[in-house]
């Protein structure tokens, strides 16, 4: 099984202080280091997995600026045999433009798969779409949330989706799809920096995204950013490490929950 | 005239309580509200909606992108085109949402958590929650939403009169994808949910090596040891302890969390205990937003004064 796999560089924000400028036309992300989407290694992971296991190829796909070729080196390491590369200088907020540039570049270039992977989001914008709007567009099926693959036969996949609660479903689903790949699917393999200097020898291919964008145009904007509305207000408990820490047993002691 | 089509999020007999929150948005858009379900015996208050189109077929067909997309096509070509097409922020609402935008061709914004009427923007989150993009469609014509749940429940009210109620006698199915069966999670030891003092970990706490000093910190406060999504798909902690939209929802006397920055899908599944308390390095941390009590400071630095002080 040949496995096309979507990989994104994005901003590790989680423990970063961001701002907003330019009278909330930006995010100053200038000071953020960028890694890659911890969903991507996901689908990356079971990708190789699943192409070790039926003989295929992996490709790994990017779009995005130059930088992005970080994240392609880094699915060569895990085991794609090849990256790609559709540069876009700017940053696209609008899924329906990811999805169109990828329909439009995998047609023109006549690439051919049996099955493209996607994590379920990216940490960045949190959307969960480009993938199934790909598929539509592709005019192949779709699932999202897969925790799990437990099959993969000639003509069908039989994929495992997380649902709420602890609850999932089995469905079977006819390649070639799109599957949109959930964290803790599988464990992503270590990746040395010996592993990528060595990924850094496979040629990656560039394309420029201008030459794919027909009907990509947007069809949602960002108007501006804000700061989220601050909702409650905890009591911060402060002072030196004891004295917090018995403040912190204190509110223990007066909910019932410790003695 | 101008509506909105919400699709119902149902599942194994059960209308979701976050159908309020895509409820909750069309009052708040001031739209004729249409919901879309499966015909089936659901219990939940059919006079807030205007109107109720019932789709004769299993709940499982209804659940399938594949499916839902021909259903739609069917009201709109009764209807005509409705201003929104709005869906639950949830594993089967995003699933059908974002390929009908694909399908359709239309403009789509997910986890709207926020609509501001005076200037017709959406917000959405992004950046681990700590920024807000607002969101508006750059074409005329029908948008998709998927809402975050809790985001919209208090605008719901029920309508004067009761629904009219219409049929659609004939969904195709698709082959290129069906359903199979529900897989149950293992039956475990530990419920989480039935703990009244949960100690809860997240990804701050770095290692797996981490575990066993809060599983000890855990046994001396008498709680019981819980995590977040990225704990357990580290396999640090088995699955039947994540607190979350995919875990357990729980609500405990205190839930104590050491590590966890406060995705919206883990919020989710906590936000109702009697207190929380968020311990995190990060003061921008999304979690202190919905906790009563919270410390900015290294986890394992109060763990460990903590052990000291309950040991000696």
């Amino acid at each position: 099984m040949n496995l096309l796999v979507f990989t994104k560089r994005v901003p590790a924000t989680q423990e970063e202080e961001l701002r907003i400028v330019d009278d909330g036309k930006a995010v100053d992300l200038s000071k953020v280091p960028f890694k890659v989407n911890d969903w991507d290694n996901y689908a990356v992971e079971e990708a190789v997995q699943i192409a070790e296991k039926t003989g295929g190829t992996v490709t790994a796909i990017s779009i995005g600026d130059k930088e992005s070729d970080e994240v392609l080196r880094r699915a060569i390491a895990m085991g794609a045999k090849d990256g790609f590369l559709i540069e876009k200088e700017e940053i696209l907020h609008d899924p329906g433009v990811r999805a169109a540039l990828v329909n439009n570049f995998l047609k023109k270039e006549g690439i051919a798969y049996d099955a493209i992977f996607t994590g379920v989001q990216s940490e960045d914008d949190q959307f969960a779409a480009v993938g199934g709007i790909l598929a539509a567009k592709l005019g192949i099926p779709y699932a999202s949330m897969v925790i799990g693959i437990d099959a993969v036969e000639k003509d069908h996949l039989i994929a495992r989706r997380e649902l709420e609660g602890g609850l999932q479903e089995r469905v079977k689903i006819t390649s070639p799809c799109v599957l949109a790949i959930q964290s803790g699917i599988n464990e992503p393999r270590y990746v040395s920096i010996m592993g990528i200097r060595k990924a850094s020898k496979v040629e990656r291919k560039t394309y420029k995204g201008a030459d794919y964008s027909e009907n990509a145009n947007n069809s949602i904007e960002v108007v501006r950013w804000v700061y989220p509305p601050k909702k409650g207000a905890a009591t911060m408990l402060t002072g030196e490490l004891d004295e917090v820490c018995k403040q912190l047993l204190g509110v223990l002691k007066e909910k019932g929950v410790y003695q | 005239m101008s509506y909105a089509l919400i699709i119902a999020e149902v599942r194994r007999g059960v209308f979701e309580e976050r159908n309020l929150d895509t409820l909750g948005i069309c009052a708040l858009l001031g739209k004729e509200t249409v919901l879309l379900m499966p015909d089936k015996p659901y219990t939940f208050n059919e006079n807030m909606y205007d109107t109720i189109i019932k789709a004769k077929t299993e709940e499982e067909v209804f659940l399938n992108p594949l499916n839902i997309a021909g259903i739609i096509e069917q009201v709109i070509s009764a209807r005509g085109k409705p201003d929104f097409i709005i869906l639950t922020h949830s594993s089967s609402g995003s699933e059908s949402a974002v390929y009908m935008a694909g399908l359709f061709s239309l403009p789509v914004v997910t986890d709207v958590s926020g609509y501001d009427k005076e200037r017709n923007i959406f917000f959405k989150s992004y950046y681990s929650d700590k920024i807000f993009g607002e969101f508006k469609s750059s074409q005329e014509g029908t948008c998709i939403l998927t809402v975050r749940s809790g985001s919209f429940k208090e605008f719901v009210g029920e309508k004067a009169s009761a629904p009219k109620v219409e049929f659609i006698e004939n969904v195709s199915v698709s082959e290129a994808r069906t359903f199979v069966e529900y897989v149950e999670e293992e039956k475990t030891d530990i419920d989480i949910t039935k703990a009244e003092f949960l100690l809860s970990v997240g990804r701050g706490i770095g290692n797996k090596d981490e575990i066993p000093d809060y599983e000890a910190l855990a046994g001396l406060l008498k709680a019981v040891l819980s995590g977040s999504r990225p704990v357990i798909d580290k396999l640090w902690l088995p699955k039947a302890r994540q607190v979350g939209t995919s875990g357990k929802t729980v609500k405990p006397k205190v839930y104590l969390a050491m590590g966890i920055s406060g995705a919206f899908q883990h919020i989710a599944g906590m936000k109702d205990s009697d207190c929380i308390i968020a311990v995190n390095k990060d003061a921008e941390a999304p979690i202190f937003q919905y906790a009563h009590f919270g410390i900015v400071a290294d986890i394992h630095k109060v763990r460990d004064k903590l052990k000291n002080i309950l040991a000696g």
